[in-house]
């Protein structure tokens, strides 16, 4: 993916670059609003990382202007935690996901990647597919080989999104920001419990397990 | 106070009287006072001897338009009949008609006490005359009478004793003025005691606020118990005092407790890196760094932690709707049941219909998802946890989980809340020790309060019950 990241902390900028790169990611860095803006309409990137406070133009005010011109790049905010109340504003500006600092690396680079993927993810679909497990999304039935799944409202929406995210790493905290809809980490392992839960519906009377767990980062749903 | 303030506290003293709120509400009070007895004195006055002055007047303009009248119907002779009968039936009035050349025609005197006005007019004269004595002295008393001159050239005067009229309407100045005097200064007293009592109030809640910034944070403004404004504000005074100084005592422990708090895990990465560089298989290796990002994370996570709770106590976070509270915990009973069966917890979950609250959806999530991850830690397998939105006997919307763990002792109840502090018992499980006082600061954001009382078990092992309590909406 070729990313570009916006932010005027040298360190945080070359943190961000040099975790994005390890994961194979190719990555190009602005320090201020209007380079970056400018640098963001005149490349072709799969996602942008924009910090919220810069110098010049802000974070949210920069891709104002980036969607009004017709970008359509995806986008994450970073944000120090003192303006996390200001999820929704940047969202509204046109951001795609929003990603409070301190984070650990591997948060960033599911995220960013997530992100890449967006567009299909997200596109308008009837049928989702990984291995040998389907999922109807109209009559909200599941099956694997041929054999059907019962499914909790909320396990559905667990695997929906894992599955529209199916070869990615999806972290706990991903999954709790987008298929429960809170913005905390609760201290036990609540999402453990539900994933394992899943797995065993999923996997458990299968001999190819396909729902992964990534040491340190989070899940990864995979034939 | 240092030496440098006592000269300008001694030169400054009158005017600083002056400046006083006791000064000018004593000085009011008396001007009030004044006024308003100035005004009843007059009153007095006009009511008593004013009213004799004028009667009198009165009386004599009539007896003066009787004769006038004799005079004008019968000329002198008339006139000198009506007064020569008048004189000697010893009325009220003493009289003196005088032919053109001045000499006496008949009446009571025998010379006129004033120069007669030119003719056909008429003059009020005050003066005094010798009265004969019942023993046989005689005496000099007051009189007022009027003088005329008649159209013949003789003169005509009616004049009546005034001696006991002065002498009620000097009696009356006398009291008059007298009262005035002593109400004066009473109302002075009056003000200034009244003032100073109000002052003196002031100044003892001065004084406990210059205490209070001086460092003595436990001082408080005495509270007398009469329900006054004065011991109004004392108690909220009080109460501020006693919230700023809980503030004040968990921020002074609360950096160090997040040293301390950070160290051991800090110290025990810096070891797991020390013996990860000792390795010498590859996989050792990474193994050793997988937990050390396991250690940095923890870390990370209670800097989360006391970030958002800094911004929950601030005030400055949440947007608050009307929602109804139910559905919070039914999503949380969804997100935990599960949670406690695999802990080996029986879990229930029950709640009242429309418990209408104005809220912030995700803190008080976070802060009932804290309840419930205390309540999973804390209680031993085979033990039960439930999940209650109710509504309470005074009206509030009451969300609370209840465990059949070891509960927490009264005496520490308080302390639990605050910043950090963890009980002996709990010290060796992880967690950061801030679990309640985000769930406090979230209740109090909402204008609630955090509830913590002994849960449903038995005596010995009552559990807990916490509570996160929210006015109705």
């Amino acid at each position: 993916m070729r990313v570009l990241v916006i932010e005027d902390d040298a360190d945080a900028a070359a943190f961000v670059k040099r975790v994005l790169g390890d994961a194979g990611h190719t990555v190009d860095v602005r320090g201020d609003g209007d380079s970056g803006l400018n640098q963001a309409r005149g490349g072709e990137y799969d996602a942008l990382v924009v910090d919220r406070m810069l110098p010049g133009m802000d974070g949210v005010k920069l891709l104002k202007s980036y969607r009004e011109g017709g970008g359509r790049a995806p986008a994450l905010f970073l944000s120090a935690l003192g303006e996390v109340d200001h999820r929704v504003e940047g969202l509204q500006a046109g951001g795609d996901d929003y990603l409070v600092k301190p984070y650990a690396p591997s948060e960033l680079v599911a995220r960013v990647e997530a992100l890449g993927r967006r567009s299909a993810a997200d596109a308008p679909t009837t049928r989702l597919s990984v291995g040998g497990l389907d999922m109807d999304l109209l009559s909200r039935s599941v099956t694997r080989d041929g054999a059907k799944i019962d499914l909790q409202p909320r396990e559905f929406r667990l695997l929906e999104f894992l599955m529209r995210h199916a070869g990615q790493v999806v972290t706990r905290t991903m999954l709790l920001e987008k298929v429960w809809d809170y913005h905390f980490d609760p201290q036990t392992n609540v999402i453990d419990v539900h994933i394992s839960r899943l797995r065993g519906k999923i996997d458990k009377d299968f001999e190819k397990p396909l729902l992964h767990t990534v040491r340190g980062a989070g899940y990864r749903l995979e034939a | 106070m240092t030496a440098g303030g006592l000269p300008v506290l001694r030169i400054g003293r009158l005017p600083t009287l002056v400046r006083t709120t006791t000064f000018r509400l004593a000085l009011l009070y008396s001007s009030v006072f004044i006024l308003f007895a100035a005004s009843l004195l007059a009153y007095l006055y006009y009511e008593t001897a004013g009213h004799l002055e004028r009667q009198a007047g009165a009386e004599l303009n009539a007896e003066f338009q009787e004769l006038s009248a004799a005079y004008r119907g019968g000329g002198v002779d008339r006139l000198n009949q009506a007064v020569t009968e008048r004189s000697s039936a010893r009325g009220k009035f003493f009289y003196l008609l005088t032919g053109a050349g001045g000499d006496k025609v008949s009446g009571d005197f025998d010379v006129l006490p004033a120069e007669a006005p030119p003719a056909g007019q008429v003059v009020d004269v005050k003066f005094a005359y010798d009265a004969r004595t019942p023993e046989g002295d005689t005496t000099r008393r007051a009189a007022e009478g009027r003088i005329s001159r008649l159209a013949e050239g003789g003169v005509l005067m009616v004049s009546y004793d005034v001696e006991e009229l002065g002498e009620v309407n000097r009696r009356v100045t006398n009291v008059v003025w007298r009262s005035a005097a002593v109400g004066f200064v009473l109302s002075l007293i009056g003000g200034v005691v009244i003032s100073r009592s109000a002052a003196r109030r002031a100044e003892l809640l001065t004084r406990t606020t210059q205490d209070v910034m001086g460092g003595d944070l436990s001082r408080r403004a005495p509270v007398f118990g009469s329900g006054d404004e004065f011991d109004r504000l004392s108690e909220q005074l009080n109460a501020m005092l006693g919230k700023l100084e809980r503030l004040v005592i968990s921020s002074r422990s609360a950096g160090d407790s997040i040293a301390h708090d950070l160290r051991s895990p800090l110290t025990r990465l810096r070891n797991r890196l020390e013996g990860g560089l000792t390795e010498t298989s590859a996989d050792a290796q990474r193994a050793a760094l997988v937990r050390s990002i396991d250690d940095v994370d923890g870390v990370l996570d209670t800097f989360n932690a006391i970030l958002r709770l800094s911004r929950v106590q601030a005030g400055a976070s949440g947007s608050f709707r009307r929602l109804n509270a139910s559905g919070i915990t039914d999503e949380l009973a969804e997100l935990y049941q599960p949670v406690c069966e695999e802990a080996g917890l029986a879990f229930d979950y029950r709640h009242d219909p429309s418990l209408f609250v104005l809220a912030d959806r995700d803190l008080v999530a976070q802060a009932m998802a804290n309840l419930l991850d205390n309540a999973v830690k804390y209680t031993p397998t085979g033990g039960a946890i439930r999940l209650k939105a109710q509504r309470s006997v005074t009206g509030e919307v009451e969300l609370a989980v209840i465990n059949s763990g070891p509960g927490i002792p009264q005496q520490d109840r308080e302390r639990v809340i605050e910043r950090f502090v963890r009980l002996e018992q709990s010290r060796t499980l992880p967690g950061s020790g801030l679990g309640l006082s985000l769930a406090a600061a979230v209740a109090e954001a909402h204008r609630g309060r955090l509830a913590l009382a002994d849960g449903e078990g038995p005596a010995e092992t009552p559990g807990l019950k916490a509570a996160v309590v929210l006015p109705a909406a």
